[in-house]
């Protein structure tokens, strides 16, 4: 009878450390401070307001680090939730997402642009900051690779980016090269537009109905514009202004996709050049 | 009597985690009866009245599920679900979710209870 009882604990404790591994404790706030860039006193312009916002995070879920001389490239998404949806719902999503045995850290993108559809006056337009940009995102696809220049590469080999937990050593981790190339998410930062610009389908039942077409308006175009231009005035490296399905097949960021030219058009009447 | 409780603690979790996986891939195969088959008759018992609001109500949606094709005989081809996770925020589950095995894209259903149903609340864009 004893060592039945002892079998039963043994599957009891592994059932329940593995469920709990998927969750994220009582919140715990990261201990990676980070500066704002936006309050910023050396800051050149403001070309648009971004709010800050303070996000639970998961401390039993692996994140890597990395120098912001690293990033390269924006990369826009879609959310596929209401345009209302607020960041921190964002958050408790992603926080609810990947595996149990590997967890997401906190929100995957930079930064939340919320902002009406045409004909609609909610929600009110806002840039809300997510994921340190100190913080490799969580957004152009885990098996998405991208060249590095002689810059990167010489970041990369003088190990400053490194993964680990909270509160746990930093290391190198190998898989994020492959092939002489490194994975997309450390050289790019994700800017997600809340709002399902994908048409319905059975994949994607919030979609746009075929009768009802639904595109960015001007003014998302420009709040897109402006934030990437008031990142590439702050980081100078970034240089190119990409979308999610140039990474791997998925149908974000819908029809935002359409109008990346435009808003590379008007990032340049603020003063900036995208690729 | 600590570790009893903690015991008992576990063994209820575990119960209810299977239970909501069960609960889950029954939500699927309606899901798929709405979406292939055109059963709009369960469109209430998949979605949550707030998802069908902000779709822009219940007519709308159903006029939308109407344009697809619809399969008249039963698809073989089922909905598998990936991963599910539950949050702490919220009470709500997140499950990944693709259309048979050869198929590359996933969609992300955010799931809550409703009048003690688990239905579809949202979905969320396929990041990683």
């Amino acid at each position: 009878m004893g060592w039945i009882f002892s079998i039963f604990l043994l599957f009891l404790s592994h059932v329940t450390s593995a469920d709990d591994s998927g969750f994220f404790s009582a919140p715990d706030l990261s201990h990676f401070s980070y500066q704002s860039p936006w309050s910023d006193p050396e800051w050149p312009v403001e070309l648009i307001p971004v709010r800050g916002e303070t996000y639970t995070r998961n401390s039993q879920a692996r994140f890597c680090t990395r120098p912001t001389e690293m990033i390269d490239t924006v990369v826009i998404h879609h959310s596929e939730t209401p345009p209302t949806t607020t960041p921190i719902e964002i958050n408790s999503y992603h926080l609810a997402r990947g595996t149990v045995e590997d967890p997401w850290y906190m929100i995957a993108y930079s930064y939340v642009i919320n902002s009406p559809y045409a004909r609609t006056k909610i929600p009110d337009p806002l840039v809300t900051e997510g994921r340190p940009l100190s913080i490799v995102g969580a957004h152009a696809g885990t098996n998405a690779f991208v060249p590095m220049d002689a810059e990167q590469l010489q970041m990369w080999k003088e190990n400053k980016v490194l993964c680990g937990k909270e509160n746990e050593e930093f290391k190198i981790d190998p898989t994020l090269i492959r092939d002489g190339l490194i994975k997309a998410n450390v050289t790019t930062l994700g800017i997600v537009v809340n709002g399902n610009y994908a048409p319905f389908s059975q994949d994607n039942p919030s979609g746009y109905s075929k009768r009802n077409p639904r595109y960015p308006t001007k003014g998302t175009q420009d709040m897109v514009a402006r934030l990437s231009c008031q990142l590439q005035k702050k980081y100078p490296r970034i240089k190119n202004i990409k979308w999610h399905n140039y990474y791997h097949s998925t149908t974000c960021p819908g029809t935002i996709k359409n109008y990346i030219e435009q808003i590379k058009i008007i990032a340049k009447e603020y003063g900036c050049t995208f690729y | 009597m600590h570790i009893l409780l903690t015991l008992l603690l576990s063994f209820t979790a575990t119960l209810a985690s299977a239970s909501d996986e069960k609960a889950i891939k029954e939500l699927l195969i309606n899901y798929d009866k709405v979406m292939t088959e055109h059963k709009t008759e369960l469109v209430d018992e998949v979605f949550t009245k707030k998802f069908l609001s902000e779709s822009g109500g219940k007519e709308e949606f159903i006029d939308k599920i109407k344009e697809l094709p619809k399969e008249k005989k039963k698809s073989k081809i089922k909905r598998i679900l990936e991963s599910w996770k539950k949050s702490k925020i919220g009470n709500m589950l997140v499950a990944k979710v693709k259309k048979g095995v050869s198929t590359k894209s996933s969609s992300n259903f955010v799931i809550i209870e409703e009048d003690g149903k688990l239905k579809i609340d949202g979905t969320i864009s396929d990041d990683e």
